[in-house]
């Protein structure tokens, strides 16, 4: 694929659909919540209202340069990861980057942030940080690997092809089908890595004040609510593609995105919140050997 | 004629320092505090080691013309040594000498210790490692290792006292690892008949599973030894973190990977795959998979040991063990992608983990300590260092845009289509835990509330400033374009008879994956800059101070303590506390330890202090030898 004026205009209309379908599964998500613990909830668009007026306060508070340029990282980073996973219709980046560099870019925003709540000197927002690097060291085992399995399958990394493959015989070949270990581990892994209970311990409002926000305000709260919109998306799509069979039109695509965030859902809307050091043993104990035992499996040809 | 300069040029520079040395030692004290002789001879040192090094810097920029060419050395033992440039020692050679050169200029600010012969010991360790690496034969290689042994344990001390102990620890593995040696070398020339690596080569051909096993045995577990390989990675945390902290990034960036360039020396060269691939007891347990089993150990113990850790410097030490991992796992998969990326990932290393040293040396000359729990902060006072310090740790942690990315990616994707997972687990683990390590490496020192102790710390001058500056670009540039590097790569994975790696200028060629670091760095710009245009779309902003805080109702000053950072990652430390505080190495280790002590009690008491009980042992003693020597009574 080389680039032509299309491209261009994907680079410029897709942050902008993301962040659109990212709106409407954040008021979905508001109102299902609601609804499971029998209230009314916000309209769905109340993201979009959110952003709105939080980017238009007149006090925006920060620390520091590192703190204003995290905030770009954030958006930054998220943007570029967004561009490296292939969907319908725009799958320029992704002859430049494998699922490897999907994997290290999904990092970058973490690492902003990470800098940039540092750089506030609040405690709190530093134990929230702690907190997320740690959930990292437990979801991102079980969640690789099952990537690792996949790749090794179908002998490529790349996650184009690992797409084509599975749109290749429709249903039947895709992962969660061929690997159904891998694909309930990985879910179990994105539910740690989209930050959603029983893994929401970053945030933690009653504990520490809202963790990594407690010092945000203003348009750097309404920053972290885009990066937010934009990270839902990102993350789900990564599932879809891996196990899912990718989307072949952007309707697909969205039903399946809707589909697997309300499975999410249903989880967080009933469940506590772990201990950090539970949350990471938890991780560590259930998909983690789950994946383990799918890659095993696929060493030995049974897969 | 160069290659010959490039020996003769350090040990030149090593007997002028230390000349230098006692001349002024002569009219001070001898430890170079307070005494004018002593003072002036310094000076005189670093000026002999700026222009000594620099011009070995050149030459080693010139010696690439003399690639292939061998020198015969002086004869030992009716040996005539040689030493010559491969691909592979050129770029050993490139990275000594650089390293080399911008430790000397950071150090001619940082160090202040006054330690009269520290840079004739960096002569004296240069002398070595461009010995081990030129060596044209296993004598010559012996003989230089041996050298480069010593050099290292001088170069050692100079630091705290402790650092004094620790090079004692380090001395015991290796001299245990160069009696090793020594035996391996003698093995292969009794086989052989002559130290060529050619000729030995030709002649392991020859030998059968046993005599195989031990010459591999006694000849890599020596290079396991020096790259700090685990199970035998003791010595190197306690001594790299006392010595002093520009020499804690040199010893790291350098000094170890020397074992690196061993064990591709040993494993393609002088055993060769085909020969090494003879140790098998299964399809999946060969040598190889062994190493590499250790080499994954490596990789995930010492990087979730760097967590617990309250010392910058001790921190990275641990760091410098388990980044080891990650090239030694590269190179014995002796795939195309795997040895590249284990031979790039030596470079990568030494940039990153030399910037991260001299930013924490650059904050340790400003601040006295580099302990994490004192420090805080420092990010408004020491804007540089703080970058310096972040372009680093991208490296370190392997996150694109920088250069450390690239080697970890070779490396990755090579366990993943070679068939082992869970080794690719591990490195994706180490990494993570790196991440988590240097993350709060960077929150505890610049990081968070300011002590109200350091509000007039300024940043380093400009010595200290430009090597940082120097190695910034080079992690960047590297990265965003590692065909800078990766051709030379590519023609050592010719010269050892490998298939090369198929590059170009922003990373690989489409047939060996998809990666363009290139696009990647521009598209990390331009999002960049879409994050400023939502930030620019916002209100404007206004900066508050450290103590306009949220503290839930509090109210903050600098009498209030409002910081986290001690014990960072509570939860893991609650998880892995009880092995961190007791490891089974290291009680194994305090049990030989334990048993040593025994013998040598025991031996001791051969020495009563009697003269009587000598001139008894005196007497046995001859009465034996004429037992001996007659044959019998």
């Amino acid at each position: 694929m080389n680039f032509s004026l299309t491209v261009l205009i994907w680079i410029v209309v897709y942050p902008i659909i993301a962040f659109s379908i990212g709106v409407l599964l954040g008021g979905y998500g508001r109102k299902f919540t609601a609804r499971v613990q029998r209230r009314i909830g916000p309209p769905w668009i109340q993201p979009f209202f959110d952003v709105v007026k939080l980017m238009s306060k007149s006090t925006n508070i920060s620390h520091g340069y590192m703190h204003d340029a995290a905030m770009m990282m954030l958006i930054g980073g998220t943007v570029m990861t967004l561009y490296f996973v292939p969907v319908p219709g725009f799958a320029y980046f992704s002859q430049f980057g494998d699922f490897l560099v999907i994997a290290y870019l999904i990092l970058v925003p973490s690492l902003g942030m990470a800098l940039g709540v540092g750089e506030t000197a609040n405690p709190n927002g530093s134990i929230g940080i702690s907190r997320a690097l740690q959930m990292m060291v437990g979801y991102e085992m079980p969640f690789v690997l099952t990537f690792i399995g996949m790749a090794m399958l179908n002998g490529t990394t790349s996650m184009y092809e690992l797409i084509l493959r599975q749109q290749a015989g429709g249903i039947a070949t895709w992962g969660i089908v061929t690997n159904p270990l891998l694909g309930i581990a990985a879910l179990i892994s994105l539910q740690g890595m989209m930050n959603e209970k029983p893994f929401e311990v970053i945030v933690a409002p009653h504990e520490i004040a809202t963790g990594p926000m407690t010092e945000m305000g203003g348009k750097y709260l309404g920053m972290m609510f885009i990066q937010h919109l934009i990270a839902i998306v990102v993350e789900m799509t990564i599932y879809i593609n891996l196990f899912l069979g990718g989307a072949r039109n952007w309707l697909e695509l969205i039903v399946k995105l809707f589909a697997v965030w309300t499975l999410i859902l249903s989880v967080h809307g009933v469940y506590g919140r772990f201990r950090t050091d539970d949350a990471i043993r938890f991780l560590w104990r259930v998909p983690l050997p789950l994946a383990a035992v799918g890659v095993f499996g696929i060493m030995l040809g049974i897969g | 004629m160069v290659t010959l300069y490039l020996l003769i040029l350090p040990l030149a520079g090593l007997l002028l320092t230390t000349l230098v040395a006692i001349a002024g030692g002569a009219g001070g004290d001898g430890n170079g505090a307070g005494a004018p002789g002593a003072a002036r001879a310094l000076v005189l040192n670093k000026a002999v080691a700026l222009l000594g090094f620099g011009a070995i810097t050149a030459l080693a920029i010139l010696a690439r013309g003399e690639i292939g060419a061998i020198v015969e050395g002086p004869v030992v033992l009716g040996f005539s040594l040689s030493f010559g440039l491969t691909p592979l020692s050129w770029y050993f050679v490139m990275m000594i000498a650089g390293l080399t050169f911008l430790t000397v200029v950071f150090s001619l600010a940082s160090v202040r210790g006054g330690y009269p012969m520290y840079y004739g010991w960096l002569f004296a360790k240069t002398f070595g490692m461009f010995g081990v690496v030129m060596a044209g034969d296993l004598l010559s290689f012996f003989i230089l290792w041996e050298v480069m042994s010593w050099a290292t344990f001088f170069l050692m001390q100079q630091g705290t006292q402790e650092a004094r102990r620790a090079a004692v620890g380090y001395l015991v593995y290796a001299l245990v690892a160069s009696m090793a040696l020594f035996a391996g070398v003698f093995l292969l020339y009794r086989a052989a008949g002559s130290f060529a690596y050619a000729d030995i080569a030709g002649a392991i051909a020859g030998f059968n599973i046993g005599m195989l096993l031990l010459a591999v045995a006694l000849t890599i577990v020596p290079m396991l030894v020096e790259a700090a390989t685990y199970p035998a990675h003791w010595w190197k945390p306690p001594s790299y973190a006392a010595t002093e902290t520009a020499l804690t990034g040199y010893l790291s960036g350098i000094s170890t990977r020397i074992g690196i360039y061993g064990m591709v020396l040993f494993i393609f060269v002088v055993f060769g795959l085909e020969t090494i691939d003879r140790l098998w007891i299964s399809t999946y347990l060969n040598l190889r998979v062994i190493i590499m089993v250790l080499a994954a150990l490596t990789m995930v113990v010492p990087t979730f040991t760097a967590l617990f850790q309250h010392d910058a410097k001790r921190l990275m030490t641990w760091h410098s063990i388990g980044q080891g991992g990650y090239m030694l796992v590269g190179i014995a998969s002796g795939s195309v992608l795997g040895v590249a990326g284990g031979l790039f990932h030596v470079f990568t290393y030494l940039t990153y983990v030399a910037l991260i040293l001299f930013s924490i040396a650059a904050v340790e000359s400003r601040t006295g300590t580099t302990n994490l729990n004192k420090l805080g902060g420092l990010i408004k006072k020491m804007p540089l260092s703080f970058l310096g310090l972040l372009f680093g740790i991208i490296g370190l942690a392997g996150i694109p845009p920088m250069n450390g990315f690239v080697s970890k990616w070779l490396i990755y994707r090579s366990l993943i289509l070679g068939g082992h997972p869970f080794i690719a687990l591990a490195a994706f683990t180490a990494t993570v835990g790196t991440i988590l390590s240097v993350y709060k490496l960077i929150h505890n020192i610049f990081l968070g509330q300011l002590p109200e102790r350091y509000k007039d710390v300024r940043e380093v001058g400009p010595v200290m400033q430009i090597p940082i500056v120097i190695l910034m670009i080079t992690v960047f540039a590297t990265g965003a374009f590692p065909g800078l590097v990766l051709p030379w790569v590519a023609r050592i994975q010719e010269s050892l008879g490998l298939t090369p790696i198929a590059w170009s200028l922003t990373g690989v060629a489409p047939e060996m994956g998809q990666l363009n670091m290139a696009v990647i760095s521009a598209v990390f710009t331009g999002t960049f800059l879409l994050g400023w245009l939502i930030y620019a779309i916002g209100g404007k902003r206004k900066h508050v101070g450290q103590y306009d805080n949220y503290a839930a109702g509090h109210f903050l000053d600098a009498s209030v303590p409002y910081n986290y950072n001690y014990e960072f990652y509570s939860g893991i430390e609650h998880i892995f506390g009880r092995l961190y505080e007791r490891p089974p190495i290291k009680r194994a280790e305090a049990g030989l330890v334990e048993l040593l002590k025994r013998a040598g009690d025991f031996t001791r008491r051969i020495y009563t202090g009697h003269l009587n009980t000598y001139l008894a042992y005196t007497v046995v003693a001859v009465l034996l030898t004429i037992v001996i020597l007659k044959g019998g009574l």
